[in-house]
């Protein structure tokens, strides 16, 4: 399945999303943001009718996308506007000249730390007649032009469609290159998050925990269901902070949750149709993977060191960890002091592993069929907080340079899983952060264009 | 000196880190705490300098605390709210927590216990006479809109007190020794322990300069310590009828609210001219008035809290001053228990009237009024104010009801103070609440630098 045909539907829903916003300033996608801004500038130079626009950097899809936009905003400004192709910004200078555009709108677009970017000029393409052959430039319009805006999760899907000039798979590791957008904004700080099928399509949902609701979120950030856990009796020893266990039970979808704020957890399933989670169980052991458990050490943000396995055996871990991660049959465990234990499979004696940070996972980001470690950093206060992606090759990974990091938004990113949004075989990272404000964030991250 | 800059550094870094939610810290540990404040704690009520609230919410605490952003937030209790807009809900963690707090409450209405800190209970019906527990809950009805109650609920006096069914952050494990409480409904503090010193203020330069304490309560003010919002006020207090009509003339025109701080009273600590710290009202120019006309020689008695070092350095001073206006001034020290029950009663003729204010105006007001002895104002004022559904502007009316009603209050405000602390740059977290006191329960140890921490402990 070509990637373009498994991202046409969420295009689609997040097209749909947008045709149904009513307040642009508020809800307008990343895309209608960005050529708002631009017609902005463009009509500010001023331009002169016909303005040619030519777009390089991104992928083809984005490019297209804020191509098309723009477009139709600068249209109904009266600009006139077409979109040329050619093979260098210096060569769309004659393009647009030939095409009888009066103005040439040059813009580059990036995605990069969370924001979408188009950094460009504009120019005049009149010659005048006593030039000759030389193309001289008028005066005016002129000018360069810079715009950022906060990007959204269809930027990322636009930004990830790989180019039909792309390689076919090969059997060696790929390069990974993650472009990163605020996904859904959460009132309160996340306490667990976890991904997985919950509604049997394919795709993975992401399931949130904070120490008021367990929420379950589609690919494109639209909230699915959510569920308060107020009904649920205090538990006796809370942590000081947002804390808990939240995973994707296997067999039927289910979604195990368990704030420590609570004396015993829930096992809920995603009703869909009726946007609710409905309790179909409790839970006294903290559920670490699918049918993975483990518990609490009382009163802290961590569980203790006994992890009941998939087949029902337990194993002892050298101490308390804080985050667990299974990509079977990999397991990793990351322990309060920055170590952790990394067993290549059940049984198996474990690899111990530095410098992770509590937001560390194991997923295939690649899709040459083996895990990535990815983790955030060990410092207590980074600023900003980084996000590694580490190739799995034995020994500690962490010594080695990592395949790819960049920064995360401002906030300390606390969780990571990774997840299948999209149905490829390339999997999705999603970072969950306690932003500066009190506020928490999911900040997803997807491969780009090269 | 060095190490101190680093160590409010740290400080002010890592509070406003933990502010902002950001990584986790380490369990575990031992904090050496050394103060200048009494061994032993009395009831909330009366642990109402900024230093013996701190040392009383180790172990109890009140139904909530405010926040930075203002807001109440939940700690002993469970949960915070409001069934109806004249009736509020204060979930505990059991029925003997209920039940003990509503005592708690009801004896700061009571004949041998009375306190201006009642006031914060007035807009209950009944005035916070009578208030019951139903089960873990304590339903609390309002006889008028009062948007400021469950801050007010916040205030150290409104603490119960320390006993075992009462949780707080830590519970005593004997001499000194504090462990964290695993069952405190905010989360058991990150360090295991507090080994607590109480010394003087020689003692406390010595155990810090021998790294025998790591963190140090009631330091005097110097620049390189921290504090929080001074909200501790200090009031001249006088019964009208015993004093001249132009006493309050005589003391604004004779004393100097600057020399007070600058020389008499330990730092941190600020003039106070108005009736409000500056804290919660700006302070605008006061001019000092003329010298009163010289009447017959006068005799009168001060009395003040003999446990309070300022208080008698404060009330020396105004002794002298005020001999330049002709009074013969008696000093009387009095234990805080005692002069309670004078201010209940009336009885003196001025008193050193000291009051930790809740960092919200409104139910500062309150206990202001109330301890000026005009309670009757309280019908009248707060549910005026109460009426104003917007904070902002309930809290604008607060300062311009101070500003009027200053001249008909027998209260002469004196000074602000705050809690003045040091602590080593190996602890993190410690930061102040919206009262000015420091929260242990939120401080932690470093771990050594270079080791990781996982960003969780």
């Amino acid at each position: 399945m070509s990637r373009a045909r498994v991202l046409a539907p969420l295009l689609f829903a997040f097209a749909a999303s947008a045709a149904s916003q009513t307040s642009p300033d508020e809800t307008a996608s990343a895309v209608q943001r960005l050529a708002r801004e631009l017609s902005a500038s463009v009509r500010a130079l001023p331009a002169e009718a016909p303005v040619a626009l030519y777009f390089s950097g991104g992928s083809a899809e984005l490019r297209r996308a804020v191509g098309s936009v723009l477009a139709a905003r600068l249209s109904a400004e009266g600009l006139a506007p077409t979109v040329v192709d050619a093979a260098s910004a210096e060569a769309a200078e004659g393009v647009a000249r030939a095409q009888g555009a009066r103005t040439l709108v040059r813009l580059t677009l990036d995605v990069e730390a969370g924001a979408l970017r188009a950094r460009g000029d504009a120019l005049g393409t009149w010659v005048n007649f006593w030039s000759g052959r030389a193309p001289t430039r008028p005066a005016r319009p002129s000018g360069a032009l810079v715009e950022s805006v906060d990007a959204d999760a269809e930027v990322l899907a636009l930004a990830s469609v790989a180019p039909s000039t792309t390689s076919p798979p090969t059997s060696g590791p790929r390069g990974i290159r993650l472009l990163g957008a605020t996904l859904v904004r959460l009132e309160q700080p996340v306490a667990a998050l976890a991904a997985g099928d919950l509604d049997g399509d394919g795709r993975d949902e992401i399931a949130v925990l904070t120490e008021a609701d367990v929420s379950v979120f589609a690919a494109d950030g639209r909230l699915l269901a959510r569920r308060e856990l107020g009904a649920l009796p205090f538990g006796n020893a809370t942590t000081r902070e947002p804390f808990g266990a939240l995973a994707v039970l296997s067999g039927p979808p289910r979604l195990a949750a368990w704030s420590t704020r609570r004396a015993h957890g829930e096992v809920l399933v995603l009703e869909k149709g009726r946007s609710t989670l409905r309790p179909v169980g409790t839970l006294d052991s903290a559920p670490l993977g699918p049918v993975e458990r483990g518990s609490f050490v009382p009163g802290q943000t961590a569980f203790q060191a006994e992890v009941r396995l998939a087949d029902g055996k337990p194993v002892t871990l050298s101490a308390p960890f804080t985050t667990a991660s299974l990509a079977p049959p990999r397991m990793l465990f990351v322990h309060a002091d920055g170590t952790g234990s990394l067993y290549p499979r059940a049984g198996a004696a474990p690899t111990r592993l530095s410098a992770l940070g509590a937001g560390s996972a194991l997923g295939d980001l690649d899709g040459d069929g083996t895990p990535e470690l990815l983790t955030t950093s060990t410092l207590l206060q980074p600023s900003p907080d980084v996000l590694r992606v580490h190739s799995l090759n034995g020994g500690d990974p962490t010594v080695h340079e990592p395949l790819w990091q960049g920064a995360l938004p401002a906030g300390r990113a606390l969780f990571v899983v990774t997840a299948n949004l999209d149905g490829d075989e390339r999997r999705e990272v999603v970072v969950g952060l306690w932003k500066p404000d009190g506020t928490g964030e999911l900040f997803l991250l997807r491969q780009g264009a090269p | 000196m060095k190490s101190r800059r680093i160590a409010l550094a740290s400080l002010v870094l890592l509070g406003s880190a933990s502010a902002l939610a950001a990584g986790r810290p380490r369990y575990g540990g031992e904090l050496r705490v050394a103060h200048a404040g009494p061994p032993e704690i009395g009831e909330p009520a009366l642990a109402d300098t900024p230093l013996e609230a701190t040392l009383l919410g180790l172990l109890s605490r009140p139904v909530c605390a405010v926040t930075p952003e203002g807001e109440a937030r939940p700690t002993l209790a469970r949960e915070l709210s409001r069934p109806t807009p004249q009736s509020a809900r204060v979930m505990l963690p059991n029925a003997a927590t209920a039940g003990a707090l509503a005592r708690a409450w009801m004896r700061l209405s009571s004949t041998e216990g009375a306190s201006p800190y009642r006031a914060l209970l007035y807009p209950l019906r009944g005035e916070g006479r009578q208030v019951n527990a139903s089960g873990a809950s304590l339903e609390l009805a309002l006889s008028f809109p009062w948007p400021d109650l469950e801050r007010a609920l916040c205030h150290p006096a409104l603490a119960a007190p320390v006993a075992s069914s009462t949780p707080g952050p830590f519970s005593s494990a004997g001499r000194g020794t504090l462990d964290a409480q695993l069952g405190w409904p905010r989360g058991r503090p990150y360090l295991d322990r507090l080994l607590l010193t109480s010394t003087d203020e020689r003692g406390l330069a010595r155990l810090w300069s021998t790294r025998q304490a790591q963190l140090e309560l009631g330091v005097a003010s110097e620049t390189d310590n921290a504090s929080g919002a001074l909200l501790y006020a200090t009031y001249l207090a006088f019964s009208p009828r015993r004093v001249p009509a132009d006493f309050r003339q005589a003391v604004e025109s004779s004393i100097d609210r600057e020399d007070l701080t600058r020389l008499f009273v330990r730092g941190p600590a600020v003039p106070m001219p108005h009736l409000l710290p500056p804290a919660l009202m700006q302070q605008g120019p006061k001019p000092r008035p003329a010298t009163p006309a010289s009447g017959p020689a006068r005799t009168v008695t001060l009395v003040y809290d003999a446990a309070l070092e300022d208080q008698r350095a404060v009330a020396e001073r105004i002794q002298v001053k005020l001999h330049e206006r002709g009074y013969t001034v008696a000093l009387e020290p009095l234990t805080r228990s005692a002069l309670r029950a004078r201010w209940a009663k009336g009885d003196f003729e001025l008193m050193l009237h000291a009051l930790l204010l809740p960092p919200v105006p409104g139910p500062a007001l309150a206990v202001v009024l109330d301890a000026g002895g005009r309670k009757d104002l309280l019908g009248v004022e707060l549910p005026a104010i109460g009426a104003l559904s917007d904070a902002a502007a309930r809290d604008a009316r607060v300062r311009e009801r101070a500003l009027a009603l200053a001249a008909s209050l027998p209260l002469l405000p004196l000074y602000a103070q705050g809690l003045g602390l040091r602590v080593v740059p190996e602890v993190g977290g410690l930061v102040m609440d919206a009262q000015g006191l420091p929260m242990l329960d939120g401080a932690f140890m470093l771990p050594p630098e270079g080791a990781g921490t996982g960003g969780r402990p």
